[in-house]
């Protein structure tokens, strides 16, 4: 009884500590780590190893044990579902404040370039073409290129005057010929048509990239520091030789992008003066998104433009992410949207902070536990100096600590919770696998499985229901799929072996058949033998 | 006089011996015929190796196991698949008789292969038997669009695609190519009028036709004899040479042979069943259609040369094999004296057997040898 007494004492203690922890903890408004430089809406942090360091630590609230939290066993479907409450989040949560430095507004495009015209003649061309190799290569490009195919000629850039084959006139600054435009003024040159909608119309392209680029990193480093290293239309598309981003040849065709972006930013002294890390193109060949597009010419993954935009390209930011991924995966971000993690706003764990950046694997239920249980130290979670909870987004750079428990401690509730949901995971995991591997060696033995594949098929749309679910973070949205995936892959490993039975059967006839029709060959050979000795 | 008296056999036929076989005898006069079939004597060192022998027992493997498959199977595109599935999943024993077809379809290509070269080699096809050789001919041509119809039935990716390609090449033959091609697929594509139409041919009208040329092949190798491949026997008259006796001793022989391919049918098909690919798609190419291992030589040939010479040479090659015993008229039978010849023959099964292997992935041609 003294036992029992002090046992609950202890336990009171602990409630009461918790609930004074919580009271505390939401008393205090979160701040951004001083040491944070661009705060949660920066950059998020590259997995590389020469990444800058965003560590963005806003402090957030540890929810307390959630009424979902399941048993164990809850994984099965035949477990009672829990009452899903709506959490509480018992503090305030505040989203850093930096503000975005304000955009440096980029100039008007120029008007087009006007030009005497008559038709297709182009004397700059009949000149050009046999100037020397390096003339000669240009003009060939050019009668390549999507405008050269489309009647933009030289004069359309360079100005002049094309009807004209004396150089004193085509190529007199009185007839408006400003021969090669610096970086600069490059800008403006494309622009002065691509931002012109009348110009535009007739092709059905976009009027937008001008303005955009000026909203880009590249753009407003132009206009911030004049500084003409950055990217410029002509680095991407090609000066004379430009091509649809339809046609596999052009530098701008998606699988061609990353190979494009990295031919500035994996060159170390070109990105020293921004410290940018360079390794991004090494880790990206190997994601799965990589592989994809690089390997398996996928069109629908993801280059750098996808997430990192084209024209207006800026690095997504922390609280924009889920958009980003979710533009592609729409389902898996409206699971997010339920999720605990969602609930915690702009301080909350994003896509990347378990499946990175670059380097993007194709997921598995490695993503819950560290092999071993990490070395949490009181500072691990807590911000010493007000005893708050805060998420520390750096821990989440190295691939092997983009875990469920680098924030969930093995004794707190919510791991209770990630348990159960790594549980039924599991379970409806380790039941596919098994029914695959009776089908394949079913299959290795020229059984037909279609049935059985069937219902692995079935089994499949379960388990990939329940893995999505894991998003929402809720045994409740869980355990049901993963049930279903379970049964199913029972089922199918249930077939499955009935064919293996069979093959059992088959080969023990085939010998019995074989046996007895050898027997019946040498008595044939002896009847045979007979007949001629007595013949 | 009642009808019985009528229908009494006339009082100067030899008097059958009493027994079940006297009834059979008084009543059919069987015992001359099989007389007549049976006791044939064939020259001691004839060399058959049996292959013309297995390849008739494997038609009639073919005929029985068709027509239990033939009692489940539905020709239309809708069922035919899953028909078929039906018999290797759900009827007694439909996986055994189905496994055994498919591999007696196979084996029964190889087994008129090997009794055509056998002949070939042996100079059998010399005169006065070269109508033999060219009604075999066309038994082999026969047993290959046997297996080519056959093929498309179970209506799976594999068979669908094969369809496509093999009639595609058939398109491309010079001039009646694109009448051709609607002819074989009743109409511009493979359908199911493809498959109804392959239905007939496999089951109607190539039985029929080849059970045709088949008793005349037999009847002119009974009416015949067997060739000696040692010597010149004179033509016309009997064998010169020491002879043996058909009937027992080598019909045991062909016997112990049909029992051994039935023991060859039964392990291959439980070790190796008949296997089945996902359902025809029309709408989806799978990433390499290849035709079964005895089109592929003609398929790597026509992927190295110019499409007129890939689809040209194998005709010409077929009509130059069937006129053989026409062109190579000396009455030599000894390979020794026949050096040229074998030569040729030996170069030609090579290549073919090369570029099967090709087909099969063994070997790799360089590039440039491709000139297509």
């Amino acid at each position: 009884m003294r036992t029992s007494a002090r046992l609950t004492a202890l336990l009171a203690a602990f409630v009461v500590g918790s609930l004074a922890l919580f009271l505390a903890a939401a008393a205090v408004a979160s701040a951004q780590d001083p040491s944070a430089s661009p705060g949660v809406d920066a950059a998020f942090p590259a997995a590389s190893s020469d990444a800058a360091s965003p560590a963005a630590s806003p402090e957030v609230d540890q929810p307390g044990a959630s009424s979902d939290v399941a048993s164990p066993d809850a994984g099965s479907p035949a477990a009672p579902t829990p009452t899903p409450v709506p959490m509480k989040i018992p503090f305030e949560l505040v989203a850093p404040t930096a503000t975005p430095a304000p955009l440096i507004p980029g100039p008007t495009a120029p008007p087009p370039i006007s030009h005497p015209s008559k038709g297709d003649q182009n004397t700059c061309y009949d000149c050009h073409a046999s100037v020397d190799v390096h003339q000669e290569t240009i003009a060939a490009q050019w009668q390549k290129s999507v405008h050269g195919q489309n009647g933009i000629g030289c004069a359309d850039c360079h100005g002049g005057d094309p009807t004209s084959d004396r150089m004193g006139i085509a190529m007199n600054p009185a007839t408006g010929f400003i021969g090669k435009p610096d970086r600069l003024a490059s800008v403006g040159v494309c622009g002065s048509c691509h931002s012109d909608p009348n110009v535009m119309k007739q092709y059905g392209l976009p009027t937008d990239q001008y303005s955009k680029y000026w909203t880009s990193v590249h753009g407003q480093q132009l206009l911030k520091a004049n500084d003409t290293q950055v990217a410029i239309c002509t680095d991407c598309h090609g000066i004379h030789d430009i091509m649809k981003t339809t046609d596999p040849a052009a530098k701008v065709y998606p699988p061609n992008v990353p190979e494009l972006c990295a031919s500035c930013h994996a060159d170390k002294a070109k990105m020293a003066p921004y410290g940018i890390p360079t390794d991004q193109f090494d880790i990206y060949k190997l994601s799965v998104h990589g592989k994809a597009l690089l390997q398996d010419n996928d069109l629908r993954a993801p280059s750098c433009a996808s997430c990192h935009g084209a024209h207006d390209a800026q690095p997504p930011t922390s609280d924009t992410v889920v958009n980003v991924c979710g533009s592609c995966h729409t389902t898996t971000e409206d699971l997010y949207k339920q999720s605990r993690h969602a609930e915690l706003g702009p301080a909350a764990p994003k896509c990347w902070t378990c499946h990175g950046t670059h380097d993007v694997q194709t997921p598995s239920t490695k993503l819950f536990f560290h092999p071993t249980p990490p070395d949490y130290q009181c500072s691990t979670c807590h911000d010493l100096t007000n005893q708050t909870l805060r998420i520390q987004l750096t821990r989440f750079t190295n691939e092997a600590d983009r875990r469920c428990d680098t924030c969930h401690h093995q004794d707190s509730d919510i791991y209770a919770q990630v348990a159960a949901i790594y549980g039924a995971l599991n379970v409806a995991q380790t039941a596919y696998d098994g029914a695959q591997a009776k089908i394949d060696e079913a299959a290795s033995y020229g059984m037909i499985v279609s049935d059985a594949d069937v219902a692995l098929s079935e089994a499949k749309t379960g388990l990939l229901k329940a893995q999505a679910a894991v998003h929402t973070t809720k045994l409740t949205e869980v355990a049901p799929p993963a049930g279903i995936a379970r049964q199913k892959a029972d089922d199918a490993a249930a077939m499955a072996q009935s064919k293996l039975d069979e093959t059992v059967f088959r080969r023990s006839a085939m010998v019995i058949v074989v046996v007895i029709l050898l027997m019946s060959m040498v008595a044939l050979y002896l009847v045979k033998r007979r007949i001629e000795h007595r013949a | 006089m009642t009808a019985d008296a009528d229908l009494r056999p006339s009082p100067d036929l030899t008097p059958a011996p009493g027994g079940a076989g006297g009834w059979v005898e008084s009543r059919t006069g069987i015992r001359e015929l099989s007389a007549a079939l049976l006791h044939v004597r064939i020259p001691v060192e004839a060399r058959t190796m049996y292959f013309g022998g297995i390849a008739l027992f494997l038609f009639m493997v073919q005929a029985g196991t068709g027509t239990l498959l033939a009692l489940y199977y539905k020709p239309t595109p809708d069922a035919a698949y899953d028909s078929v599935v039906s018999i290797m999943s759900n009827i007694s024993f439909g996986w055994l008789i189905r496994s055994i077809h498919h591999w007696a379809a196979n084996l029964m290509i190889l087994f008129v292969a090997f009794h055509l070269l056998r002949v070939f080699f042996q100079g059998a096809f010399k005169r006065p038997r070269e109508l033999i050789w060219v009604f075999g001919v066309g038994l082999l041509g026969i047993t290959m669009v046997f297996g080519f119809t056959g093929y498309l039935l179970p209506w799976d990716q594999r068979a669908y695609w094969a369809t496509v390609v093999g009639t595609e090449i058939a398109g491309a033959v010079p001039i009646v190519g694109d009448a051709l091609l609607v002819l074989l697929r009743g109409g511009t594509d493979v359908t199911g009028a493809t498959l109804s139409r392959f239905f007939g041919i496999h089951v109607l009208v190539l039985p029929i036709t080849l059970a045709i040329l088949m008793a005349v092949h037999l009847t002119l190798v009974h009416q015949l004899g067997l060739a000696n491949p040692k010597k010149i026997d004179p033509v016309p008259g009997p064998p010169t040479g020491p002879t043996r006796r058909f009937f027992p001793e080598y019909v045991l022989d062909e016997l112990i042979a049909w029992y051994l391919i039935i023991a060859i049918l039964v392990v291959l098909a439980s070790i190796f069943p008949a296997g089945m690919e996902a359902k025809a798609n029309p709408l989806e190419t799978p990433p390499e259609t290849k035709p079964e291992w005895y089109f592929l030589a003609v398929y790597e040939f026509l992927k190295m040369v110019p499409k007129l010479i890939g689809i040209g040479w194998p005709m010409v090659g077929l009509a130059i094999l069937t006129v053989w015993p026409f062109l190579e008229r000396s009455p030599e039978v000894l390979m020794r004296r026949r050096k040229l010849v074998v030569a040729f023959a030996t170069v030609m099964l090579a290549a073919g057997l090369f570029l099967t292997g090709v087909g099969l992935g063994f070997f790799t041609i360089p590039a440039f040898l491709y000139f297509a």
